[in-house]
């Protein structure tokens, strides 16, 4: 790999940010993000090969680092070109779900124009009632009915209007909602897909992560202790994974496990870089 | 009641938190789909799954099914008459056939009278 900051280049295998003349203010995660980025921004770029899937999970190790373990495994299986038998079965599922393309569901506006119009027939119903007790009261008394009868007239007429409006309102919702069924029927297929696909990419995760569990186990063992848990679960993935970009090391954890008091110890950031087989950025 | 259906993995697990801060209100909880009581607050709570899932969380309002109202006769006592049949492993089409009673295809072409299928 080759770092610049500023006008200041390294190359190598083994980089230690904090050996330049101009150390600018980086932290971990600006470095990795140049590791990553396709394009990295001056005047910090680092050249170096793009990184696997695995570097997501351990490119970058510091201390008391969260790991999810079988992901990261599972990672680390791929790199070294390992496939797990439901492969093709989350393939198949995948395409399946890419197809499925349920239509917009959305009855609001029928719902509404049914509420809408049921109220105003039944105004119109209460309106048509009244009018007739009036003409009927009206003849009743012998007074004078004909004003009365032609607003029930114009009523009734307004009232199978109203009906017709709600009869129309009422049958586009039933409309709708068979469309809706249909639509449903896709949703439930590609929910029911989906849970497909979750417990397939588990199943996945857990035997590609079963592929290397030993070789990790017998790396984890070779970490210094005094690393710590997830850190040196972190190394032994690092080293089971072909990262292609380099790995971000926290000055502390290379102060740690490469301490010449530990029995263990790699001894130098160059041998945990061997060790590791993949390049390492001191920050 | 009101019955809350979900058709995603996100209105679903929408639909577990809304069950998991309103016990009082839930009436009954199946997987994907919940039963909400028919108050405002029940109502709130399915408008709020709505507003944030759209088509993928369903809204019905169930009615208590009373058949004395709603179902004929000929149906009650066709479901009474099976349930008394002599060999359990008779099924209903066949017990039905040289009886009285309504054939499986008779009754899924009728409707129930009434207000049984209330929804919206």
């Amino acid at each position: 790999m080759r770092v610049t900051v500023a006008e200041e280049n390294r190359t190598g295998r083994v980089v230690d940010l904090r050996e330049f003349e101009t150390p600018a203010d980086l932290d971990v995660s600006a470095v990795v993000g140049a590791i990553r980025a396709a394009e990295s921004a001056r005047p910090f770029v680092i050249d170096c090969p793009e990184p696997g899937p695995a570097h997501e999970h351990v490119g970058v190790i510091r201390a008391g680092m969260e790991l999810s373990l079988r992901p990261a495994l599972a990672a680390a299986a791929r790199t070294r070109g390992r496939s797990a038998p439901q492969d093709e079965d989350l393939a198949a599922v995948r395409d399946r779900l890419d197809a499925l393309d349920p239509p917009e569901i959305d009855l609001r506006a029928a719902r509404r124009r049914v509420a809408e119009t049921s109220d105003a027939a039944d105004e119109m119903r209460e309106r048509v009632a009244a009018l007739r007790g009036r003409v009927q009261a009206l003849r009743e008394a012998d007074g004078d009915s004909e004003a009365a009868e032609s607003d029930l007239a114009e009523a009734t007429r307004e009232l199978s209007e109203v009906e017709t409006e709600r009869i129309a309102a009422e049958q586009a919702l039933a409309r709708a909602r068979e469309r809706a069924t249909e639509s449903r029927e896709r949703r439930r297929e590609r929910l029911r897909l989906e849970d497909r696909a979750a417990n397939l990419r588990r199943e996945v995760r857990e035997y590609l992560a079963g592929a290397v569990r030993e070789a990790f186990e017998e790396a984890r063992e070779s970490v210094p202790a005094s690393a710590g848990e997830s850190v040196s679960a972190a190394l032994a993935v690092a080293r089971v994974a072909d990262l292609d970009a380099p790995v971000v090391v926290a000055s502390g954890v290379v102060g740690s496990v490469t301490a010449a008091s530990d029995a263990d110890s790699f001894g130098s950031v160059e041998e945990l870089s061997a060790w590791l087989d993949a390049g390492v950025v001191t920050v | 009641m009101l019955l809350v259906v979900t058709y995603s993995q996100a209105a679903r697990q929408t639909l577990r938190n809304v069950c998991n801060g309103h016990d009082e209100t839930v009436v009954q909880r199946f997987g994907r789909a919940a039963l909400l009581e028919a108050t405002e607050l029940g109502a709130f709570l399915a408008l709020r799954l709505r507003a944030k899932h759209a088509g993928d969380v369903q809204v019905e309002r169930t009615a208590a099914f009373n058949e004395f109202e709603e179902a004929p006769d000929a149906v009650r006592d066709a479901a009474s008459a099976y349930e008394d049949r002599e060999h359990s492993s008779t099924p209903y089409a066949k017990f039905a056939v040289g009886t009285d009673h309504p054939t499986p295809d008779a009754m899924r072409g009728t409707d129930l009278s009434g207000d049984a299928d209330r929804r919206g």
